[in-house]
């Protein structure tokens, strides 16, 4: 184990390398998110696909594989516009603004252990603070400025419509997501991402019916409220599904990008996935125990040490990844009033009790000796309890008069449903007809 | 000492150098046709009037949220030392937690109460 | 301040008196643009700029959580206030360049200068010579976030506690500025009109115009299957355009169409 420890970066390991190592983890990180991009755009249509029975992109490479790389190509032939009511240097800054702040968010997530490059050894992650983790916040806090002024400066009113909402969804949910990892910090007792790795090794000793277990140690088992906050959160943060509101297409266009296109417009495209995968692998450092290997794999000795962590970290990245698309293909598009009384109403409460409720359990802990487990057994299951037998004894809402219950009509049809002995019609025989050409080309996309 | 921070400085740089070479390449790239409606704001096939919606101004109730945002953004950067220190601060440093969240929850009960948390 | 920083360098290492040289110009090139800027957006994001190197002296001078806490919350909520509020204004909205006292600007100018190398001065006397100490001690043990908050949660308890009470005044500032109540049941929220429509008789969306028809403009009405005019694609506030003349010949080959799939016309939804 002793060897295996020492495999662990602190602090005091950042900052020491020599320059080619820095140019080399710099390029790394900057290649691995621009890879990871391009298999996020992939993967999402491909799972995407699959859950509403089709194959997805299937054309470009093998089994469609260079799809998001032509995408891409594509983009950047396409014609520069310029609006002519533009503000036309914030126009032009702003995707800017949106995408180096979420390249930079990436520097202090640890991807692997010390391992060796060359013959240096180094920790496998670009640089760690003992504030890490604000790093990333402030680096959010910045992308918000990326999308206010890309919709202010465009001078136009779906933009700024679009910018708008999501300026006041991003600041809402933000604060959701800084709540939820306070409880992370009280466990850890720092803030550098490495440090927080680390303290997920192992968990306490429980005891429990005179059996001792070996506790997990991620913290996603021992603060599941927080960690099922902060995956709300980083959805709303993100601006995806099923609180894409700023770029809600039914009503909005594309939101705050609609006058963008070109390599602009990819600029965006790149920041939004960028932050969907620095948020999974956020999640997967606070959360999920960041590059050691999950239970059935751990027991191998070698699994956390060299270059495999950088195997299970991947793969908890596109276990994020792949939330953010099912997500996206389970839900529909929340109303905006619903959305923001979720986020006000409930999340941030629930966050704050959540702190005080562990902040208390552990000075108690501390202060009179409690058993972390024995408090887990004889208050945590008793209200697991009350609550489900709340849950359950609730009485049901009474049913909605005016709501007509039933089969729906066989005949005529209502909509949405086509009545049930829907005959369809033959095809109209093949007249030239202007009217009837006209016709056919109808029932395409309203704007 | 400042080492830790100049791998972040050439993150930031190569980052940088890319949006801006791309966002300056574009124009460049692609082709270039003239076309007025290209460059009128969007309006899904109606006459764009001369500026967006209201003249661009955002409603004021924007900003209640924004301020919301940030009695919260301060309290939880409060938070969040305390948290890294709660171990060596106590019981004493959780009552003093206890006491500032409940007095910002006053408040927060208080734009509940009054609506500003409604949107309609 | 530039004579404080030489004097300063023999006490600080190269690579803090690189990133203020670098760091300095940027603030103050911030704080210049602000003060220039016609529009008001972009003087709020010059000032971003110069809050920004501010977090970054900050981090220079071993402070990261200092550093962290300007960006995110100077930088970060600050500031999205301020460009809330300047938005509020609307973006056409800049400053006047009439000059309502005569003389008003040289004037300001000159105490501008004065005052700045007054305060610059004094600052750069105060603090030249001083050896900077206790850097060490008060980041070690725990480091410098543990550091803050033994500091925060004991010595300046009372102004933490205090900072609460500056939370409340500013809730209650807000609301009385910014909120606008309304009668409870005046006026139909977003969940009320959503019922209704989904009650109402008619769910789904308006026919969009030009569906059926030969052109797509918005201007263009919809059509139903058999020719005629869908009344209620038809946009309000706009002149319509007169439904494409199906010729009275080609209706009746239209008719001959459909007449015999009677259940397209009324089952299938077009």
């Amino acid at each position: 184990m002793s060897n295996l420890a020492a495999e662990s970066p602190t602090l005091a390991d950042f900052g020491t390398d020599v320059w080619w190592i820095i140019v080399i983890k710099v390029v790394g990180i900057f290649a691995l998110l621009v890879a990871l991009t391009l298999f996020a755009i992939l993967f999402e249509r491909k799972v995407v696909g699959r859950m509403q029975q089709r194959i997805g992109p299937n054309r470009v490479g093998p089994r469609g594989g260079l799809q998001s790389l032509a995408d891409g190509l594509k983009l950047a032939f396409k014609e520069d516009i310029m609006p002519a009511l533009a503000d036309k240097p914030i126009y032009f800054l702003a995707p800017v603004i949106a995408a180096v702040p979420a390249f930079l968010a990436f520097s202090v997530i640890p991807i692997g252990p010390i391992v060796s490059i060359f013959g240096e050894r180094t920790p496998l992650q670009l640089t760690d603070l003992p504030v890490g983790v604000l790093i990333v916040l402030a680096c959010s806090a910045m992308g918000v400025y990326g999308i206010v002024l890309a919709g202010w400066a465009s001078g136009s009113t779906y933009p700024l419509l679009g910018s708008l909402r999501s300026a006041a969804q991003m600041i809402s949910y933000e604060i959701a997501m800084g709540l939820s990892i306070v409880a992370v910090f009280l466990y850890a007792g720092t803030m550098s991402t490495s440090g927080i790795v680390e303290a997920q090794e192992s968990g306490s000793e429980v005891s429990a019916f005179g059996l001792n277990f070996d506790g997990p140690g991620w913290y996603a088992v021992v603060l599941p409220v927080s960690f099922i906050i902060y995956c709300i959160a980083v959805v709303g943060e993100t601006n995806r599904a099923p609180f894409d509101l700023p770029e809600a297409e039914s009503e909005l266009v594309g939101g705050f990008h609609t006058e963008y296109s070109s390599l602009k417009f990819a600029l965006f495209y790149l920041a939004e996935y960028i932050n969907m995968v620095t948020v999974s692998a956020l999640a997967a450092t606070l959360f999920l125990g960041g590059w050691r290997a999950p239970w059935p794999i751990s027991i191998w000795d070698g699994a956390n040490s060299g270059w495999w962590p950088v195997l299970w970290f991947i793969g908890k990245v596109i276990l994020g990844l792949f939330v953010f698309t099912w997500l996206r293909a389970t839900l529909p598009r929340m109303r905006y009033d619903q959305f923001m009384r979720f986020g006000w109403k409930v999340l941030v409460p629930v966050a704050l009790l959540w702190i005080l409720v562990v902040a208390t359990m552990r000075v108690l802990s501390r202060e009179y000796d409690f058993n972390a487990g024995d408090i887990a057994l004889y208050v945590g299951i008793p209200v697991l309890v009350l609550v489900m037998a709340v849950v359950w004894l609730w009485p049901d809402k009474a049913p909605d008069p005016t709501v007509k219950e039933g089969v729906p009509p066989t005949t005529r049809g209502a909509f949405p449903t086509p009545p049930l002995d829907l005959v369809v019609p033959p095809s109209p025989p093949l007249i030239k007809r202007d009217a009837v050409a006209a016709g056919k080309r109808g029932g395409g996309k309203r704007a | 000492m400042l080492n830790p921070y100049i791998p972040i400085v050439g993150l930031f740089a190569l980052a940088a150098a890319f949006a801006l070479f791309s966002v300056a390449a574009a124009p460049y790239i692609g082709p270039r046709r003239y076309n007025k409606a290209k460059v009128d704001a969007y309006e899904c096939g109606i006459e764009p009037v001369d500026q967006p919606l209201g003249g661009a101004r955002f409603p004021v109730k924007y900003y209640l949220t924004a301020m919301l945002f940030i009695i919260f953004d301060i309290e939880i950067i409060f938070l969040y030392p305390w948290a890294v220190a709660n171990d060596s601060l106590g019981l004493f440093g959780l009552i003093e937690m206890v006491l500032f969240i409940g007095t910002v929850f006053i408040a927060y009960a208080y734009v509940w109460r009054r609506g500003g948390l409604e949107w309609d | 301040m530039s004579h404080a920083a030489v004097l300063a360098a023999d006490v600080v290492s190269s690579g803090e008196a690189g990133a203020f040289w670098v760091l300095g110009p940027i603030a103050l090139a911030g704080a210049i643009g602000m003060v220039l800027s016609r529009n008001a957006i972009h003087s709020a994001l010059w000032l971003v700029l110069t809050m920004l190197s501010l977090g970054g002296f900050y981090f220079v001078q071993q402070a990261p959580f200092l550093g962290a806490v300007q960006i995110i919350v100077y930088t970060g909520a600050i500031m999205i206030l301020f460009l809330f509020v300047l938005m509020l204004v609307g973006r056409d909205y800049s400053d006047s360049i009439v000059e309502t006292l005569r003389g008003q600007r040289v004037a300001a100018i000159l105490l501008g200068i004065g005052f700045a190398g007054l305060v610059g001065g004094l600052i750069a006397d105060a603090t030249s010579g001083v050896e900077s100490v206790g850097l060490a001690e008060s980041n070690a043990d725990g480091g410098n976030v543990a550091a803050i908050a033994r500091l925060l949660f004991t010595d300046y308890l009372l102004a933490f506690e205090l900072t609460s009470a500056l939370l409340i005044t500013a809730a209650v500032g807000a609301m009385i500025l910014a909120h606008i109540e309304h009668e409870s049941g005046s006026r139909p929220g977003q969940k009320e009109q959503s019922i209704a429509r989904i009650k109402g008789p008619r769910p789904q969306t308006l026919t969009g115009p030009g569906v059926f028809a030969r052109g797509n403009s918005v201007a263009a009405p919809a059509l139903l299957p058999d020719g005629s005019v869908a009344e209620d694609s038809r946009a309000t506030g706009m002149k319509m355009r007169q439904p494409p003349a199906i010729a009275s010949g080609s209706i009746d080959d239209l008719d001959d169409v459909t007449v015999d799939s009677g259940a397209n016309r009324d089952g299938v939804p077009t």
